[in-house]
């Protein structure tokens, strides 16, 4: 369970981040077009956040301090979740940017519920990670690792440098 | 006391073992942040370089552009005086603003030339980062190349009747480069100097500024960015007001 929801959010962050890397101005610009943050603040956010995407879905498809990486990820869902219902009250058209006389209004506000359908979709997913953060298949397996009882053995070093048995 | 012995060794294994986890923890740990902390710095540090390197490489301010940075003027200098100053905010891959453009684009550009109105032309390009391309940025290049070779009007009417019947598809550069200059009849030299300009990009950071700024002032005054929008001396026409083309100049003056 936990494993599937580490994969799930973690492979659409790196996606996401991925997407956007190579396109920093274009991030940069969709930052600026939800108009919350001020100007000069959204260049930072619209660089750093590709990269921090893809650093917290490496994290967390390979189970690497799943319970933080849970945690930021689940973060930064919320902070989307709240810059679009943000955008949809403000009644601002986002993906096309464009003036809409009357009926035209629908095909493109109707995107706004999916996308925090969405979005939650994978909040949720972060939280159950964050909540229940052991699952299988994870490098916290090994860093977290239990103190073996060293009953017996002399050298605690050369246990701990053995692979865990998964 | 041997026994005893033992049992302090042992604790002394146990202990060292719980510091050498704790160790490799902190160590792990450390090392995916400062990994993260160097990409975000490189990230920033490219994304700022990029800006430079574009600012650097032979730009180009075209001729008919305003000292600010903020338009193309059309028709510059032949505004009577007290004529109401009207700015046309607008992005080649906007369907709407093709609408515009075609209804009355015609009516606004020969207002400007007989100095009735004076005329501003703030080319955005905020489509690009929503609908995943370049070509608001590229078709902007283009316009403003044609600037330099004394196109920009016809030009800009062109690229609107080649915008792609679906919005997202963006222009081609062929269409961009070689279709449109055909069209408008740029030939010979000046065909030599826009390819030029537009292979380079020359023009790209007026036009990227320009965007900037006209999602600055968009957002001033209307509390959102949205393409076309029209200004008419710093405020806000409203679209639903625009009637029969013929009625366009008396829909400024009432709102100047």
């Amino acid at each position: 369970m936990t494993l599937g929801a580490r994969l799930v959010l973690g492979v659409v962050l790196m996606v996401a981040g991925l997407l956007k890397v190579t396109r920093l101005d274009a991030s940069i610009q969709s930052v600026r077009l939800y108009q919350i943050l001020p100007w000069d603040v959204t260049a930072a956010v619209g660089s750093a956040l590709p990269i921090i995407e893809i650093a917290v879905g490496l994290l967390l498809v390979t189970g690497t301090f799943v319970r933080v990486s849970a945690v930021v990820g689940s973060l930064l869902m919320l902070a989307f979740i709240i810059g679009i219902s943000s955008v949809w009250a403000r009644g601002i058209n986002i993906d096309c940017g464009c003036f809409s006389p009357g009926a035209e209004v629908d095909a493109s506000q109707t995107q706004y519920p999916l996308e925090i359908l969405r979005d939650t979709g994978l909040l949720l997913c972060g939280a159950w990670a964050a909540w229940r953060p052991r699952s299988p298949f994870a490098v916290d397996n090994w860093l977290f690792a239990p103190v073996t009882e060293p009953a017996e053995d002399p050298d605690p070093t050369i246990a701990d440098d053995k692979e865990p048995a998964r | 006391m041997t026994q005893n012995n033992r049992e302090r060794l042992r604790q002394a294994q146990a202990d060292a073992a719980k510091q050498q986890r704790l160790n490799r923890i902190i160590g792990v740990g450390a090392a995916i942040l400062v990994v993260v902390l160097i990409a975000v710095f490189i990230g920033v540090l490219v994304q700022n370089q990029s800006h430079q390197a574009a600012s650097n490489s032979s730009a180009v301010t075209p001729p008919n552009a305003t000292s600010d940075g903020k338009a193309i003027a059309i028709s510059p200098g032949v505004a009577k005086q007290g004529a109401p100053l009207v700015e046309l905010f607008f992005d080649y891959q906007c369907p709407y603003c093709k609408l515009l453009e075609t209804t009355y684009g015609s009516s606004f550009t020969s207002l400007a030339a007989s100095g009735d109105i004076e005329l501003h032309y703030r080319t955005m390009s905020f489509l690009d980062a929503s609908l995943g391309n370049d070509a608001s940025v590229r078709a902007g290049i283009a316009a403003t190349c044609a600037d330099e070779v004394g196109k920009y009007s016809v030009f800009h009417n062109e690229i609107y009747a080649e915008q792609p019947e679906t919005e997202g598809q963006g222009y081609t550069d062929d269409a961009l480069r070689d279709s449109i200059p055909a069209k408008v009849g740029i030939t010979g030299d000046d065909l030599t100097t826009f390819q030029s300009c537009y292979d380079k990009q020359a023009t790209k950071t007026f036009v990227t500024t320009m965007g900037d700024l006209g999602v600055q002032d968009l957002q001033a005054v209307t509390k959102q960015v949205s393409t076309p929008t029209v200004f008419v001396n710093g405020k806000n026409l409203s679209l639903n007001d625009l009637g029969d083309p013929s009625g366009l100049l008396d829909l400024i003056k009432q709102n100047a």
